[in-house]
């Protein structure tokens, strides 16, 4: 059965777009963690022109993020203050990201500039999860021995009190802070940046920041970022349907009601795993990805012709 | 003297009716009597492209024909050209090429230079080495090589040929002319065809002269779904990102009440 996309103009197997929804959303739900670092390059590998997948993608995260930023916050789990100024953080970064992406577009260097984007971001996150989980499977091997805390929490610790020390003091309430508000809006406009670029919520960066940076509870910082992240991903879409016209509504629903299914099920496999087990296996499925997209960008293209959007659309 | 200014008027007329671009007026040449299948193409949410089968009398028998199918509009195209900077392969200049139709096939009863003379076969844009002619390549970034003309215009070529929007067949079985005169084919129109009108013009040739000529339209819309979404994300962009994103947060309600879970996010 094949579905004509609108935006990107093209033609697909509807279960070939709904299955890599589903194997997203089931990895995201076995791991915890967004998934749009993974869906946008996988739709790129179908054939969805880049700008086009990045741009469907926020509108999917709006949609994939809402219903659990509403559950944290039923649950009280949302730091508004500390949500508002990452937000500033990521509306800023979030706009500046789209215009980089109709420039970088213009120069015929959006995909080039994106992959590189990727390769590093997600070489880094994955080999530090690989490091990491292959650390805690050691120890827990060497068995329990005296309950000294990892050096890597003390220099964390070292950071937060040092981002602290910046000026424009804020007190934040529900996370127990009294800290600046530079960090937080800084890491936002980065994250926003890498939304637009990248079409990714950028969880896997904001919520390690969140705890070990700021120095925020856990689940606070989850439900902040969730809250964070469905209105910064709303500002991509936005700005992407407004400068670049690459949102591609059909693709993005469809792409939803594949994850939200396969959602389900990772959860439910994830219960049967150990934690630093899924870690280690999501680590590898984080590198073949960068190692893939790191070949794309040495190996010598078939085509050294391509076409450029000339205007707007999705082609 | 007035009789004068009359005379130079009606002939500044005249020159207006006659035909500048083309040598030889294919519209003056004995009718092709043909008929397409259908004439209008429908994009709906399961499109996949479409074929188009054209009937057509030659009313000169034995004569050589030759089908062209090119969308009415030439494309404003923009090209990147990879090079190599350091280990990476990126975009290091671009070229604006105007003057290539965004859709263009032929089929042909025989080789196209057997059939007509390259004079010929550029007059009436038959064959690719006519739509290289009529190109206009301008660097818009980069620096200019040599090669770069062929370069470009082979990319250009192999980018319409794998999306199934260029392609000239000569060959008589893909063009079949029952005894001399009754004449069928089809078109593939693939999901890149986009939006537009399209013409199908057939052409009969005796001895490399054009001996008659014949010309069907066909239109390709959107409808429905695919052109509310089309018209609605180019024309009111505003509207359609505040829609995507209420569709979106409503969705991901939705959802999250179904499975009565947080999202996975």
């Amino acid at each position: 059965m094949d579905i004509y996309l609108p935006i990107a103009g093209m033609s697909i197997n509807f279960f070939l777009v709904i299955g890599i929804g589903g194997l997203v959303g089931f990895l995201s739900g076995l791991f915890g963690v967004g998934g749009g670092f993974l869906l946008t390059p996988l739709m790129m590998m179908i054939g969805i022109p880049p700008a086009v997948a990045a741009a469907s993608d926020s509108n999917q995260i709006v949609a994939a993020a809402s219903s659990g930023a509403f559950a944290h916050w039923r649950l009280g789990n949302v730091d508004f203050k500390m949500g508002l100024v990452i937000l500033a953080g990521g509306i800023t970064g979030g706009t500046i990201g789209v215009q980089l992406v109709k420039v970088l577009r213009a120069m015929g260097n959006f995909e080039f500039v994106m992959k590189v984007v990727y390769v590093l971001m997600l070489g880094l996150v994955g080999s530090a999860m690989f490091v990491e989980s292959l650390r805690t499977i050691r120890r827990s091997r060497a068995a329990a021995a005296d309950a000294g805390a990892p050096a890597v929490v003390a220099t964390e610790g070292g950071l937060a009190r040092l981002f602290s020390r910046l000026p424009l003091k804020m007190h934040f309430h529900r996370s127990g802070l009294h800290t600046s508000a530079i960090f937080p809006f800084s890491i936002g406009t980065t994250v926003g940046i890498m939304a637009a670029l990248l079409g990714v919520g950028g969880g896997f960066i904001m919520v390690p920041a969140m705890i070990y940076i700021i120095g925020m509870p856990t689940i606070v910082a989850i439900g902040t970022d969730l809250f964070q992240i469905v209105l910064t991903s709303a500002n991509v879409t936005l700005q992407q349907a407004f400068v670049n016209k690459t949102v591609d509504l059909l693709l993005a629903l469809i792409l939803l009601g594949g994850s939200t299914i396969g959602a389900q099920f990772g959860a439910m496999a994830g219960k049967r795993l150990k934690g630093e087990q899924i870690r280690i296996l999501l680590a590898v499925i984080v590198l073949a990805l960068t190692v893939k997209l790191f070949l794309d960008l040495v190996l010598t293209p078939a085509d050294l012709v391509s076409l450029a959007p000339a205007k707007g659309g999705g082609h | 003297m007035k009789r004068l200014a009359i005379f130079l008027v009606a002939l500044g007329l005249l020159s207006l009716w006659v035909p500048e671009t083309w040598a030889i007026s294919p519209e003056a040449q004995q009718k092709v009597v043909t008929a397409a299948s259908k004439n209008l193409i429908e994009i709906g949410v399961s499109y996949r492209g479409d074929q188009i089968h054209f009937f057509g009398v030659n009313p000169c028998p034995g004569a050589d024909l030759i089908i062209k199918l090119t969308a009415e509009k030439d494309e404003e195209l923009k090209l990147s050209v990879k090079g190599r900077v350091g280990p990476f392969w990126m975009t290091v200049k671009q070229y604006d090429v105007k003057g290539a139709p965004f859709m263009y096939k032929i089929h042909a009863t025989k080789p196209l230079k057997e059939i007509v003379s390259e004079e010929t076969a550029r007059d009436l844009e038959l064959g690719y080495p006519s739509i290289r002619s009529k190109l206009k390549l301008h660097l818009a970034r980069g620096a200019a090589a040599p090669d770069d003309e062929e370069k470009v215009f082979k990319g250009l070529l192999k980018i319409k040929e794998e999306a199934n929007l260029y392609n000239v067949v000569e060959d008589p079985k893909r063009l079949e002319v029952a005894e001399g005169k009754l004449f069928k084919h089809y078109f593939r129109f693939p999901p890149a065809a986009t939006e537009g009108r399209y013409l199908v013009e057939s052409f009969c040739f005796i001895n490399g002269e054009l001996a008659a000529y014949g010309k069907d339209v066909v239109e390709i819309k959107k409808v429905g779904l695919e052109y509310w979404l089309t018209s609605t994300s180019q024309n009111q962009p505003v509207f359609f990102g505040v829609l995507a994103v209420l569709i979106a947060v409503g969705a991901g309600l939705l959802v999250g009440m179904i499975f009565r879970k947080g999202g996975h996010h």
